[in-house]
This record gives C-alpha cells, sequence and structure tokens, in this order.
C-alpha cells in the first residue's frame, strides 16, 4: 500500500513525465554536485549558511522526482539516487517557496556549470508543474490571467493604449512644432513594427515618445501594432509554454497582418528573449520576420548617419548593467555598450559584467511577487556592492526589470544613483535639425535682422510672369531682402496692377499669353504716369530682346536671362534701383 | 505582511511596504506613507494626484493609466514624476493607499 496522493500532486507527476525530453534527462544526470553553481548564485552569496539557496539543492526537488518517476536508477536503488516522490499540497507549496522565491532563473550558475547544466530551465520546469495545478504566487496568477484574457499582463484596454499613443504624438507634435510628426498605428507594409512593455503605456510612455522621435528623425517607416503590441511574456517566468506560445503567437501573427518588415522590441530583457529566441519554440511558429532589439536599431541609425547626437547632453558618469535575459540568454552585451558610448561621455565598468554579471534580483517575475521581497532585497548584496564600486552616477540598462530591480537595491542599501534606459540617452542626446526645432518666438528676431540691412526696404516690385514657380521664387527672394512684392500673371494684370499701386520696379516676363511683355513694356513707356517705372526684363528667350530693342520708346534699365539665380536677381534689382 | 507605524498610524502593508487593507485608508495614512516615498509634505497637488487615484480605485479595482490621471487631474507626466519621485505605480499609488499595481513594476 503506498502512501495517498493529493489530486494535485498526482497530476503534477503526471505531467513531468509528459515533460522530460532527453536534454533535461541528461542535464539532471549530469550534476556532480561539485558546488561551483553555489558560488555564482546572488541568493548563496547572501545567505551562505542556508543550503536551500544553493541552485544544485533547487534542481535536487525536480531530480528527486525525476529519479522515482522517471529514470530507471530510481526504481532499483532509489536510497542510492536519493529518488523520493510528493504527496501533499503543502509539499507543493514548499516547492513554489523554492522555485519562485529563491531563484530569478538568471542562469548564473548554468553557464557557469562545468557539466553543462542549466539550473534555470529545472526552475522553470518545476514552476510550469506547479502552474499547471494552479499553485503560485498570486502575482503571477493575476499577470498571467491579464495575459491570457485581455491580451497583455496588464490588462491595457485598446482604447486606452490608442488613446495614450495619440497623447505622446500630441505631445512630440508640439515640441517639434510639426503635425507630420506621427506616431502611426496599424500602417501596412512599414518596415518596422514596434512592440513594447505595457508598463510603458500604463505607466511611463514616455519611452514611446523617446523611440517614437528616434524614429521619425532617423526618417523610419515605422508602426505600432493595435493588437499584439505586448512584447513581454509571463510564459517565460510561470514556465507556461502553452501561454508562452500564445503571447508570442499575438505579436507575430500582427505583424505578418501589417506585411511588417521587421519586429523591433523595446528595452525589455525577458522580453527580448521570449519573442525573439523562446516563444517560436513553446508555439511551434515559424517566424518569417527578422526581430531585433532596439538598441541595435539605435545603435544602426547612428552609425549610418540618419541621426545625429552629441554625447556632451548626457552629463555625469554612467554604469551599464547587462540583464540577464539580454546578455546570458541571447548573446546581447557588446551594441548596448557601443551604443552608450557614442550618447554618454564618463562610462564606469562594472565588474563582472557582461554574461558574469550579477542579476538585478527582479529578474523571473520577482517584481511581480511581493511575498518574496525581503529575500529578494537581501540577495541584492552583491549587486550593491558592484555598483557601488563603480561610482557612476547613473546604471544604465535594457531590460524594464532591471529598471525596478536595481531602482529596489538603490533604495534599499542607500546608494546615490539612478537608474535610466539607452532610449531615453539617445533621445536625449539627438541633435535635433535647427529648422525642426526653432521654437516660434525667435522668428521674429530673425526676420528683423535682414531688415535693418534690407537691400529693397521701402521699395515695392511687381513681379510678372505667367509661370507660378518664377513668380514664387522672385517673391521669396526679394520679400527676404526688404521688396514689399505684389505679383501678376499677364499682361492686362500687370497694367491694372501698375496703375494701381505705382511700384518702383516691374520684373517683366516677354513671353506670356494675351498681352506679351513687348506690349506691356511699351504701353507703361506711353503711359506719362508710368513712364518712369524702372522695367527689368526677364526671358529664357533671347532672340526676343528685339521685341523690346525694336520698340520707339526709352529702353529697359535691366535685361535677365532665365534660368536666374537669387544672386543674379538681387544684383540686378539693386544695380536698377540704386543707379538707373 | 508586516506592520507599519508612523507616528499615531498603524497598517498592515506587504512586503513592497503597499496598504494590505486599502479600504482603511485616510489622510493620516496618506501622510505615513508619503514619509517612506521621500515625498515630506502633500501639497494641494499631492492630494488632487492622490484622491483621484483613490476615487478610480474604488470605482474600478485597478489602478488608471497615467493617461487618465494626466488628463483628469490636469498635470503633465513631468509634473507627476517631480511629485512623486518613484512615479504613479509605485510612489503615487502607495500613497492613494492602492495595492501594489500588478505586473513588471
Amino acid at each position: 500500500m503506498g502512501r495517498v496522493r493529493s489530486h494535485n500532486a498526482e497530476k503534477v507527476l503526471e505531467r513531468l513525465e509528459k515533460k522530460i525530453n532527453r536534454q533535461i534527462a541528461t542535464s539532471l544526470a549530469a550534476c556532480v554536485h561539485c558546488g561551483n553553481c553555489s558560488s555564482c548564485c546572488h541568493y548563496v552569496l547572501a545567505n551562505p549558511d542556508d543550503p536551500t539557496y544553493q541552485p544544485s539543492y533547487k534542481a535536487d526537488q525536480l531530480r528527486k522526482l525525476f529519479k522515482r518517476h522517471v529514470d530507471w536508477t530510481g526504481r532499483v536503488i532509489p536510497w542510492w539516487v536519493k529518488a523520493k516522490s510528493v504527496y501533499t499540497d503543502e509539499e507543493l507549496e514548499e516547492l513554489k517557496d523554492v522555485v519562485f522565491g529563491k531563484c530569478t532563473n538568471c542562469r548564473r550558475c548554468s553557464i557557469n556549470c562545468p557539466m553543462g547544466v542549466d539550473h534555470a530551465t529545472f526552475n522553470r520546469m518545476a514552476r510550469g508543474l506547479l502552474v499547471s495545478v494552479g499553485i503560485m504566487p498570486e502575482g503571477v496568477a493575476v499577470v498571467s490571467k491579464d495575459q491570457w484574457e485581455i491580451g497583455n499582463q496588464m490588462g491595457v484596454l485598446k482604447e486606452d493604449y490608442i488613446d495614450t499613443l495619440e497623447w505622446m504624438e500630441e505631445e512630440l507634435q508640439e515640441e517639434f512644432g510639426n503635425p507630420e510628426v506621427k506616431i502611426p498605428v496599424d500602417k501596412m507594409d512599414c518596415d518596422i513594427v514596434y512592440s513594447i512593455n505595457p508598463r510603458e503605456v500604463k505607466y511611463d510612455p514616455r519611452t514611446i515618445a523617446d523611440a517614437a522621435k528616434i524614429f521619425h528623425l532617423a526618417g523610419a517607416n515605422w508602426t505600432m501594432p493595435s493588437e499584439g503590441w505586448d512584447m513581454t511574456n509571463f510564459g517565460l517566468f510561470s514556465g507556461d509554454d502553452d501561454l508562452g506560445g500564445a503571447v508570442g503567437r499575438r505579436l507575430y501573427e500582427k505583424v505578418e497582418e501589417l506585411r511588417g518588415g521587421r519586429l523591433v522590441i523595446s528595452e525589455c530583457g525577458h522580453g527580448y528573449r521570449s519573442t525573439r529566441c523562446e516563444a517560436p519554440n513553446w508555439g511551434k511558429i515559424d517566424v518569417p520576420f527578422v526581430m531585433e532589439s532596439s538598441v541595435i536599431t539605435m545603435l544602426n541609425y547612428i552609425k549610418q548617419g540618419r541621426i545625429k547626437v552629441d554625447k556632451i547632453r548626457n552629463e555625469g558618469s554612467y554604469t551599464f548593467h547587462d540583464s540577464c535575459n539580454n546578455a546570458r540568454s541571447c548573446g546581447l552585451f557588446e551594441e548596448p555598450r557601443e551604443l552608450l558610448n557614442l550618447v554618454v561621455s564618463d562610462i564606469r565598468e562594472m565588474y563582472p559584467n557582461r554574461t558574469e554579471n550579477y542579476c538585478c534580483t527582479g529578474g523571473g517575475g520577482a517584481m511581480s511577487m511581493s511575498e518574496y521581497t525581503p529575500l529578494r532585497l537581501k540577495s541584492g548584496k552583491i549587486k550593491a556592492e558592484q555598483l557601488e564600486a563603480t561610482g557612476a552616477n547613473f546604471v544604465v540598462t535594457s531590460c524594464h526589470n532591471c529598471v525596478d530591480g536595481l531602482t529596489d537595491i538603490i533604495r534599499h542599501y542607500k546608494l546615490d544613483m539612478k537608474v535610466t534606459q539607452l532610449v531615453n540617452l539617445v533621445a536625449e542626446a539627438l541633435v535635433i535639425p535647427e529648422k525642426v526645432v526653432v521654437p516660434e518666438e525667435e522668428v521674429p528676431v530673425e526676420v528683423e535682422k535682414p531688415e535693418e540691412a534690407a537691400i529693397f526696404a521701402g521699395k515695392k516690385i511687381l513681379v510678372v510672369d505667367d509661370e507660378p514657380d518664377i513668380r514664387i521664387f522672385f517673391t521669396s527672394v526679394l520679400e527676404d531682402n526688404g521688396a514689399t512684392v505684389i505679383e501678376a500673371s499677364d499682361g492686362d494684370q500687370a497694367i491694372e496692377m501698375l496703375r494701381a499701386e505705382k511700384p518702383d520696379l516691374v520684373t517683366l516676363d516677354l513671353n506670356m499669353p494675351g498681352k506679351d511683355g513687348g506690349q506691356v513694356f511699351e504701353a507703361i513707356r506711353k503711359d506719362e504716369e508710368l513712364a518712369q517705372t524702372r522695367v527689368c526684363i526677364v526671358t529664357g528667350r533671347p532672340e526676343l530682346r528685339r521685341l523690346i530693342y525694336d520698340r520707339p520708346v526709352a529702353p529697359p534699365e535691366g535685361y535677365l536671362d532665365k534660368p536666374v539665380d537669387e544672386e543674379t536677381l538681387i544684383f540686378n534689382c539693386r544695380k536698377i534701383l540704386e543707379l538707373g | 505582511m508586516a506592520t507599519f507605524e508612523w507616528k499615531e498610524v498603524k497598517i498592515e502593508v506587504d512586503e513592497d511596504g503597499f496598504m494590505e487593507e486599502p479600504e482603511a485608508w485616510n489622510e493620516s495614512v496618506a501622510l505615513a506613507l508619503a514619509s517612506t516615498e521621500a515625498v515630506d509634505d502633500l501639497t494641494d497637488d499631492h492630494w488632487k494626484v492622490v484622491n483621484y487615484l483613490r476615487d478610480y480605485y474604488q470605482q474600478f479595482g485597478i489602478a488608471p493609466m497615467i493617461r487618465k490621471l494626466c488628463k483628469q487631474s490636469g498635470f503633465t507626466l513631468k509634473e507627476i514624476y517631480d511629485m512623486f519621485p518613484s512615479g504613479p505605480a509605485k510612489g503615487a499609488c502607495k500613497v492613494a493607499g492602492l495595492p501594489k499595481p500588478t505586473g513588471c513594476v
């Protein structure tokens, strides 16, 4: 007679047998309990006397079940291989506190294991087994539910999301003084579809505005999706592959529907890892487009000269914190440093760094599990020491979880440091082309200057030409130099305006429909009232000069051949008005 | 769960310092919670934000979007962050007695 097992324990064991694959079986068998992983774990470093924090101990919680129920050794020599089963819900609750409360799945132990054992994978799998029977921290349950049911982890409704994007768009239009600056939504056939973390839209959309500003100045053809825009994925934290696949699928399908060229993922470590590396496997999805971190996008814009940055604008000293998911799981650690180096001047490296960096303590969904916050903050001792040793004013990270995890550590350990992200620094360093930024109130000042030295100040000039482009060009050049300009598009109108306005000078096109320039010129010279008006003939056909000079009247004061450039126009008109 | 005491105020808070029983909130509690958020004094502007958050929470059971908060209170994003350095989620919501917002915050 065996012991009676609870329904949940029964289900967990059933599922365990289905989830074990060859890689996991090999990893579970490979551990030699050398203890190397313990020296790598930030939880162990802060709790050296408590063996329950050791990665190998945590792995043993899964291993004992594997040995007992899957591996043959557990059936033959259970006492030797430490095979054990699970019977009660209390035992499952204890397991929950280990796998959710004492590990952030940061994988520092995994990459340092001489046997290649990925402890974090075990931990995630154990979480998934518990989640499958509804045993999980409340925070994880709430967030998973929102991600399943509403489509994003903060339950943001579509209209609120769109409303917020429009709000940021208005702010940008105001900043640029340009109603053409857009945050496009669901635009088809864009090069870039930009996905974000719901916290950006719910609590701090400044990162969305910063990204939009960068896309705008780079001249990017981009859009944000109206649905499926959440690139975070609680499936990674909860071990629920079904959720992970479903969340990824929503985003991939939306990008395909929009026929987007590339999916760009904002600075979020677990979102990047889940979306780019894991969800295609969880959901068994063939993703046909390129996926990249916004860090790469921004770096390329600067390298290609599409945006210009000035690092002087970011004052103070900076250090870079590698997110575990970006650096250890996705190899993204040189590009953010390259980018940081382009937007700030004073960088202090953190040690250890890159794949060896210590966890922010907020990973693995820890930020949503308040019950474990004291454990988390205690385990952040090594992180606090690392941060403090840099002496930097700011710690930069490409992960939203790290932003919150580090903020908590800085506060708990009373460090004098602020947390920021690359998108904020790039946006701050942007050199905005002058025509975009000239504030309206400065315009009159600029207009006044040429007026003081204006060549044609107080002069009225009539521009006669049937081609609108020529009239616009002449008018703008002459007005820029202080003249009052009036325009006529044919001969009759010209004569009317001459009589009414009495201009100081007429620039007169010869070849016009109706009364041509020659006839207008003769009419001016023969009219007593207008005879003294100065005339500058303008024509693209020099052979028509005879139309003027053959006439029995005083010759014109000037003559210009088309095409006319700005300098020639100013020089000739000035000569006529001052000397003629 | 822990007990947080400040002057005469004594409340139950979670491990992140958010109220366990939002219905026990009152203005003295707000002042007590503000003291943990580097907000020394609650000005009229602070109260405007806090009262809006309270009302919204009592009506809908969740924290509002920052868009709604700014629109209804008339403050800019920057002004909210200046008032509550930890931001709307962790700073303002905490002072208003809301439970910790869910998700990656």
